[in-house]
């Protein structure tokens, strides 16, 4: 770790009664990055995370955001984070533009900051045309949006995202994730719980989490080339070039009905030009790379830390 | 005839979907059960117009043998709590203008000369506030000055018989079928009529609303089944679910209050089944209106409290005025306290109940027309 | 605290309520529907009462008496040629009350027999009217008792000679304060005010603020630097103030279409109104802090909401409950804002003489205000 984490959760737990919803967890969150908190429903996803952002008191542990001590001081650390509930936040009954004055209101910006901020805001993420429609009227895809730019309207420097995704459609959850990616390299910390886990590709760091547990903490790649088989490289070459091929990606390849198989840990530097001489070599060849899904990935993890998956 | 058969039995699988909802429905079990409990509480302990515990004030400016015995006789009414006895008349009207005392008895100085005239007199002065309080308080008060023995007769053993001047009228109340006229038999024989008003009310409009924003009923309409046999089906455990609540309420006025029917349980079963359809056809109605589901309550709402208010259920729709009596009539409540408060206080059979039983009939008939109306363009 | 925060916080609540057609009208004309219906239908006096008559003398002495019973218009006085004729009609409730006028009446009355009963009246109700059958009873008896003393004092004159001895009864003369012609509107317009800042007030504040806990705006709330005090009075203050508004059309209305004008000051009358709204505001936001959905909010207010308006002496006066039930009626800061209001509309008292009542509102207020803002703040 380079710099301080800018999220620290230590040996958090949560009970309810006789449930425990989250069991010493502990996590730290570089500046900067994109952290995905992975989980199915239900594991203590959601828990977590309101818990991180002060609005619910943890049974033990200590947890700081931004320098803050968010058990202590949960007021304080308002003014440096932003927040997009499961369920979006618009007001009903107010257009978007009336909602945006409300929390920028709220937030304390000044009305030419606000029309600055929000004209930007605006074209980024496509709201211009529903500006003035009434928050019930909008769809979910740019409701997703106009909930993102809600939170980010004050520019603090942690987004805290849960499940901003669940209920949109394939092509706007892509367009979501550039948005967060935009805000990332803006320099903004990006925690976001999601139990869709394709979308770790988007992000710097998984953690998953299960039974309140944290069972896996690690970068994407890391946790891939630990859990999973790997890279799965089909190529479709007629049986007369095989041969060389084989030759060519050495060994672990093997022959399958319409061309080539090899499985590789990690897509390396060697590997790609060994590639690049075999599409160079056979024009007509089709190769496909394959990752193994992360549903793999955490099923693997899940066996292997002892829960039944 | 195969026709119909799928009809029964389309009806019943509803029927038998919805039972199961509502068995798993907290909030409606909760007001099934908490709220008859708590209302038997309130008509039968509670709430009375009779008036108890009466504060009142007293100059006595006679000072005499006399005028304590006519005090003393006031104070043995039971009506009254032991009087404040004030020092000048100023000081009595002071309370009375605090609201400390409901009447305020001046008895003069002259009062023993006065009777020995034969023109005994007193002054009352009442609070008026409360017209009712007042006009039975001073009711009480006329009623012991008027049969006060000015001269006892040592001859008079019965305390009750008091020897009269010609050319006083005497006044002999008789009630009928409720001897100690309690409000408590007259809130608890149409204590029935006003839970089931509340339950059939609030289960059919809010249940229908709420399928209609969660989607199951357009999945319902997908389904071979004719709407009119959704809505059929939904009302059935109702109609099971409110007799429950009905013998509940009958049982329990009886247990705890002694408020047993005196007429047939049969009349009242029969009676009660046109009111509970009239009652859910009302709530079917109301989901019709409404959008949302916060809609619905409103609606139901501030339908049940007009119809609580002129049945005549807790106020006597006899007292008024001609125009808002007769709408009242519009209320299957109103049929139904009727019917009830026949069969409950007066014994009444069949006959006597069967103007207001045509009538729930014809109301729920008109109802259903306005729900067929209602239904036609539906899900737009 | 940011008075730009709160400003902002309020100006959504008043554009978010006012842009819903539904609630603005269910705002406006509850009240106001409330209002007319209890002042003008409920009046709780006597009225226009159909009163069987069967006269068995009909003689000058009683249709004297049955013209004295018209005369005021409080009895609707119907002659039946028998006497199962009458019954008939009461049970069947043509008919509220009925009197037997016997067939010695005026002969009885002319010329006494000492030591025999003077005539009897004999008055019959319908018992199972309780309600009625006391108001009825409570004018009748006076009505009768008037005329028993004109007749008496026209005859008394000329028998005084032969009669001086014999002598029982007390005239009283009665006045009412506050309200002598004994109406009924003042009473129930006064209590209507307690029941719609009750009841309504508590379960829409209710409705709304549990619409806000489950789509999330409320978590979404919480997050921003937005304080619980100033969340608190962003959504009581305009909600206040549309309540205070209806507290004035109420008054407005109350004294021009039912004539009736608060005998106090109308300012403080309001001035108190508008704090109650704020504890009913605080007391429907703990019950929305504590229901999971619209259905179990509506049905925690109704269920509060009951028995606080039944027993808050807004229709059943506190006075004529069992000491256990008083004690709980005390603990509804209705009941004493229902006494504040009568003590300011119907006998014109001020801040000094109802000062406990209001120092108890404001402990009240101020206690539910702090839960109020607990649940605001909870992070369990």
């Amino acid at each position: 770790m380079t710099n301080a984490p800018i999220i620290l959760a230590e040996h958090l737990t949560k009970r309810f009664g006789d449930f425990t919803a989250v069991n010493d967890l502990s996590i730290a969150v570089e500046p900067g990055t994109i952290f995905a908190f992975l989980g199915a429903n239900g594991s203590g996803k959601s828990t977590t995370i309101r818990m991180l952002i002060g609005l619910l008191q943890p049974t033990v542990g200590r947890i700081e955001v931004d320098g803050i001590d968010v058990i202590r001081n949960p007021r304080r650390v308002r003014d440096h984070i932003g927040y997009m509930g499961q369920k979006v936040s618009l007001y009903q009954g107010l257009s978007l533009r009336e909602n945006v004055e409300f929390y920028a209101g709220l937030n304390g910006l000044s009305s030419e900051t606000l029309s600055q901020r929000w004209g930007a805001l605006r074209e980024r993420f496509g709201l211009t045309e529903a500006e003035h429609e009434h928050a019930e009227d909008l769809p979910a895809g740019i409701r997703q949006r106009a909930g993102l730019a809600l939170a980010i309207l004050h520019q603090p420097r942690v987004l805290f995202l849960d499940e901003p995704t669940a209920g949109v459609d394939v092509r706007s959850r892509g367009l979501f994730w550039e948005l967060i990616q935009d805000e990332s390299d803006a320099g903004v910390t990006v925690f976001v719980t999601t139990h869709f886990l394709e979308e770790t590709d988007y992000c710097d760091w998984v953690c998953f989490i299960d039974g309140g547990r944290l069972i896996a903490n690690a970068e994407p790649e890391v946790l891939r080339q630990r859990y999973s088989e790997g890279y799965r490289i089909d190529i479709a070459v007629p049986p007369t070039d095989r041969a060389h091929v084989l030759q060519l990606l050495g060994t672990g390849t093997q022959e399958t009905d319409s061309g080539v198989f090899k499985a590789a840990p990690t897509l390396d530097a060697e590997l790609l030009s060994t590639l690049d001489r075999v599409a160079a070599r056979y024009p007509h060849a089709t190769i496909h790379v394959t990752q193994s899904p992360m549903g793999d990935v955490f099923r693997r993890v899940l066996a292997e830390s002892g829960v039944v998956a | 005839m195969t026709r119909t058969r799928h009809f029964w039995s389309n009806v019943a699988a509803v029927a038998y979907k919805e039972a199961s909802v509502v068995r798993h429905d907290q909030a409606l079990l909760a007001t099934v059960l908490a709220q008859p409990v708590m209302m038997m509480l309130l008509f039968g302990l509670a709430l009375s117009n009779k008036p108890a515990n009466v504060p009142w004030a007293v100059l006595d400016q006679s000072r005499t043998a006399l005028s304590r015995r006519l005090l003393e006789e006031v104070r043995t009414t039971g009506y009254f709590v032991p009087p404040r006895a004030v020092a000048s008349y100023e000081e009595g009207r002071a309370l009375l203008q605090r609201g400390g005392a409901v009447a305020f008895v001046v008895i003069p100085t002259s009062f023993r000369r006065d009777a020995e005239r034969g023109t005994p007199q007193i002054q009352v002065l009442l609070d008026g506030s409360d017209p009712l309080t007042a006009a039975r308080v001073s009711g009480y008060i006329n009623q012991v000055a008027a049969t006060f023995a000015v001269h006892p007769d040592p001859s008079d053993h019965r305390p009750e018989t008091h020897v009269r001047s010609p050319g006083l009228i005497d006044l002999r109340q008789r009630f009928w079928f409720n001897p100690t006229l309690a409000d408590q038999r007259f809130f608890l024989a149409a204590l029935a009529g006003m839970l089931l008003t509340n339950l059939c009310l609030s289960a059919t409009s809010g249940g229908l609303v709420a399928e209609r924003e969660s989607g199951t009923y357009e999945q319902m309409l997908a389904l071979p089944t004719r709407p009119i046999e959704i809505v059929l089906g939904k009302l059935v455990p109702f109609v099971g679910l409110s007799y429950l609540v009905m013998l509940g309420a009958t049982i329990g006025a009886g247990i705890f209050f002694g408020v047993w029917p005196a007429g047939s349980w049969f009349t009242l079963i029969v009676v009660t089944l046109p009111f509970v359809l009239a009652s859910l056809a009302i709530g079917v109605f109301i989901s019709t209106l409404a959008h949302t589901s916060a809609q619905a309550v409103f609606i139901t709402v501030f339908f049940i409290l007009p119809s609580f208010v002129l049945s005549g259920s807790m106020f006597p729709y006899q007292l008024m005025p001609h125009g808002i009596r007769e709408f009242g009539g519009l209320f299957p409540l109103r049929w139904y306290q009727i019917a009830s408060r026949r069969i409950v206080e007066r014994g009444a059979g069949f006959a006597e109940v069967l103007v207001p039983t045509f009538a729930l009939m014809a109301l729920f008939g008109l109802i259903l027309a306005g729900i067929r109306w209602r239904m036609k363009p539906r899900l737009g | 605290m940011s008075w730009r925060r709160l400003r902002t916080l309020m100006r959504r609540e008043v554009l978010a309520t006012f842009r819903d057609p539904f609630t603005v009208t269910v705002l406006i004309t509850v009240p106001l529907a409330a209002l007319l219906t209890f002042g003008f239908v409920l009046s709780t006096e006597v009225q226009h009462l159909a009163l069987g008559v069967y006269d068995a003398d009909s003689t000058a002495a009683s249709r004297q008496l049955i013209a004295d019973l018209a005369a005021k218009g409080t009895f609707e006085p119907q002659r039946y040629p028998t006497r199962e004729a009458m019954q008939h009609a009461l049970v069947n409730g043509d008919v509220s009350a009925a009197i037997v006028i016997p067939p010695d009446f005026e002969r009885a009355r002319r010329a006494p027999v000492p030591g025999r009963r003077p005539p009897e009246v004999q008055v019959l109700y319908d018992g199972g009217e309780a309600v009625l059958a006391g108001n009825a009873e409570g004018f009748l008896r006076g009505l009768i008792a008037a005329t028993t003393r004109d007749l008496a004092a026209h005859e008394a004159a000329s028998m005084r000679a032969a009669h001086a001895s014999v002598r029982t009864g007390v005239e009283v003369v009665t006045r009412a304060l506050f309200n002598p012609r004994l109406d009924g509107k003042p009473f129930m317009v006064s209590g209507t005010f307690g029941f719609v800042l009750s009841f309504l007030t508590v379960l829409i504040t209710a409705v709304s603020i549990v619409n806000e806990r489950i789509t999330g705006t409320f978590e979404q709330l919480q997050v921003t630097p937005a304080t619980a005090v100033e969340i608190l009075l962003g959504k009581m203050l305009p909600l206040g103030a549309v309540f205070a508004l209806d507290v004035v059309l109420m008054v407005l209305v109350a004294g021009i279409v039912l004539g009736v004008w608060p005998a106090g000051s109308a300012l403080f009358f309001i001035v108190v109104s508008s704090f109650y709204v704020l504890i009913s505001l605080a007391l429907g936001l703990i019950i929305s802090a504590t229901s999971a959905s619209t259905a179990e909010a509506v049905q925690k207010s109704v269920l509060f909401s009951i028995p606080l308006v039944q027993l808050s002496g807004f229709a059943f006066p506190i006075r004529n409950m069992p000491r256990l039930v008083r004690w709980v009626a005390e603990v509804f800061p209705a009941t004493h804002y229902i006494r504040i209001t009568r003590a300011i509309y119907l006998r014109g008292e001020g801040p000094l003489s109802v000062w406990p009542e209001l120092l108890l509102l404001a402990l009240f207020g101020v206690a539910l205000m702090a839960f109020a803002l607990r649940t605001i703040e909870a992070r369990s």
